[in-house]
């Protein structure tokens, strides 16, 4: 039956209602992933045939962990996406041109940097004092709890190197020893597909900084690109499943709320997507914050799966540290701030109060993005180099 | 919890949010039921004031569910189901608002009113019977999403809007005692908020979202 005067208003699973079949678009989403991963190898390969002189002189700068930190938050800004950024900083460690150390604070930076979607997700509610308000807390407490983890996490790996030494045993397990490489099961697979890209290219061009360059360009380009649509096509496979979990979660969350979050960044490759997705449900007051909190923690650890399987196309053992580097250092963060009772709620309650700051006056909110994701990073980076 | 991430349900989040809406509906019916049967004959009791309160307390809790539901879906599938969204966000209080007079029919069985051997006996019973097939009809034409039965139910409801208005004007007339006068007034104008209300929650299959609520107004207001 056909409604009138509502067009696409008959009811169904959302997968008819957005026209492709459910097993069309899984093949789709497969195939992405398989581009995404032949896009880190593209870009590995890009980044060794700069050379090292050229490469070395680029990064140079990085060495400094707070600069390193800065251009992890600057570069996950401008693409809005810790995914890419991690899956990039993944191929650059796997090239060798970016050492694990040096990658951590760029790791934790694109942590700090993926928190602006659900900011700026939250500054479209400004109008609604009372939305506003909680809408403001749900998407800053998660700055506040990545700023937090890094201000302890990074001075303690500076000092000890904690999280990269463990990443390490842990690599030296999976991998079965020390060596550079690992035997990944999927490395063949995705360097078929890379060598084809990468023939294409040098039967187009002879110059090899010009096919270094189109190596990296087209690398970078097939990670952001397939992400993007990765993300959107998972998040129409699995809307039932989200809105399922999101629901059963609503009055209680804990562990629970953990875990799923996890679940459904995982699904979607976007903690952006879950983080952000939670805003209007808090604002409309239906999820309270401190029941969407820990699920934006679950995001946080969610989210470092892309950066596993983009370390799973390299192949190397540096890859996969910095990789589970990024996934020590947000269930750290966690075990760092949540089972405690004192601290527990701790950035919820920084968020409560920059949110009671920010109604005084509404320029403020918008002041706060620029400062902490745009003017602090960028001059950091300028003048740490 | 976290299992049901994994587990299919086999219909989508708007069906779900469908068939509570016909929940609402149904429970609507069995409050109007109780109330009715109490009003012509019962009497309070109860077990019946217990039945319409609890019953009346699961359809408010479902409209709740709804709102939340549909704020869940609305986030999750941003723009893809709007009108849907907005169109049940706006029914769910039409079928909330059916148990709501239903119970008011209760409570003027509280106050005293009885309409058994009543001089009218039988156009109240015809009425009474009349609202409760069409509470009953929309269930079945919303759940079945058809848009045929909804338009020539919805034509059906209109004319009780008038009979009803007819109705309550004739109890200013009413020989009888003035209590039961009242009763009658008030009897016929739930009635005919309920008939309001079941065609508001059936417009949602044939009309345009701006023209939602349309039955909430008087004939003569709603251009």
């Amino acid at each position: 039956m056909v409604r009138e005067g509502q067009g696409d208003m008959q009811t169904g699973g959302a997968e008819t209602r957005r026209g492709m079949p459910t097993p069309v678009r899984t093949v789709v989403v497969l195939a992405l992933l398989y581009l995404f991963l032949a896009g880190v190898r593209l870009l590995e390969g890009g980044i060794k045939g700069f050379g090292s002189d050229f490469t070395d002189a680029l990064f140079e700068g990085v060495s400094n962990p707070l600069a390193g930190l800065f251009v992890g938050v600057l570069a996950t800004v401008l693409v809005q996406s810790s995914s890419v950024t991690t899956a990039t900083i993944v191929g650059l460690v796997a090239s060798g041109v970016v050492s694990v150390d040096a990658a951590v604070p760029m790791i934790m930076g694109a942590n700090i940097g993926t928190t602006v979607t659900n900011t700026l997700v939250s500054l479209g509610h400004m109008r609604q004092t009372a939305e506003f308000r909680l809408a403001f807390t749900a998407a800053t407490m998660h700055d506040f709890f990545n700023v937090i983890a890094v201000a302890v996490l990074l001075p303690l790996e500076v000092l000890t190197g904690v999280l990269s030494n463990t990443a390490r045993a842990i690599t030296e397990i999976l991998a079965g020893g020390s060596g550079i490489e690992f035997q990944s099961p999927i490395k063949g697979a995705v360097s078929w597909l890379a060598g084809i890209f990468e023939s294409l290219i040098e039967a187009l061009f002879s110059n090899e900084d010009v096919i270094a360059t189109l190596f990296l360009v087209v690398g970078i380009a097939l990670i952001f690109l397939t992400l993007t649509f990765i993300t959107k096509n998972m998040r129409v496979l699995v809307a039932a499943r989200i809105e399922r979990s999101l629901n059963a979660v609503l009055a209680k969350s804990g562990v629970v709320g953990m875990i799923v979050g996890m679940l459904v960044t995982i699904a979607v490759q976007s903690s952006s997507i879950t983080t952000s997705i939670l805003i209007p449900i808090v604002a409309s007051g239906v999820l309270v914050v401190r029941n969407a909190y820990p699920i934006t923690l679950g995001a946080n650890v969610g989210t470092t799966v892309t950066a596993l399987l983009a370390a799973l196309a390299s192949g190397t053992t540096d890859g996969l540290t910095i990789a589970l580097v990024h996934t020590l250092f947000n269930v750290a963060g966690i075990l760092l701030l949540y089972p405690w009772k004192v601290t527990r709620f701790l950035p919820v309650r920084l968020a409560e109060g920059l949110a009671t700051i920010a109604m005084s006056r509404r320029t403020l909110a918008l002041g706060y993005v620029a400062v902490v994701f745009v003017a602090v990073p960028l001059l950091g980076t300028l003048l740490l180099r | 919890m976290v299992l049901d991430f994994f587990r299919s349900s086999g219909h989508s989040a708007v069906e779900a949010v469908e068939g509570k809406l016909a929940g609402m509906l149904r429970d609507g019916r069995e409050v109007y039921d109780a109330a009715t049967e109490a009003l012509f004959g019962g009497g309070k009791s109860k077990e019946t004031r217990r039945e319409v309160r609890s019953t009346d307390r699961g359809i408010n809790e479902a409209q709740r569910d709804i709102r939340r539901e549909l704020m869940v879906h609305a986030s999750v599938n941003e723009t893809v189901d709007l009108p849907l969204v907005l169109s049940y966000m706006s029914v769910v209080k039409d079928a909330e608002r059916i148990g709501d007079y239903a119970k008011n029919i209760y409570d003027l069985v509280r106050y005293g009113a009885d309409f058994t051997d009543q001089p009218d006996q039988e156009e109240l019973v015809r009425y009474r019977d009349a609202v409760g097939r069409l509470i009953e009809d929309a269930c079945m034409a919303f759940e079945a999403r058809d848009a045929e039965r909804a338009r020539e139910l919805i034509s059906r409801a209109d004319e009780f809007l008038d009979d009803h208005d007819a109705h309550i004007k004739a109890a200013f007339s009413f020989d009888g005692e003035p209590a039961d006068a009242v009763a009658r007034a008030l009897y016929y104008r739930f009635l005919k908020r309920i008939t309001a209300h079941v065609m508001n929650l059936l417009t949602s299959l044939v009309m345009p979202i701006d023209r939602l609520d349309y039955y909430d107004e008087d004939k003569e207001d709603r251009g």
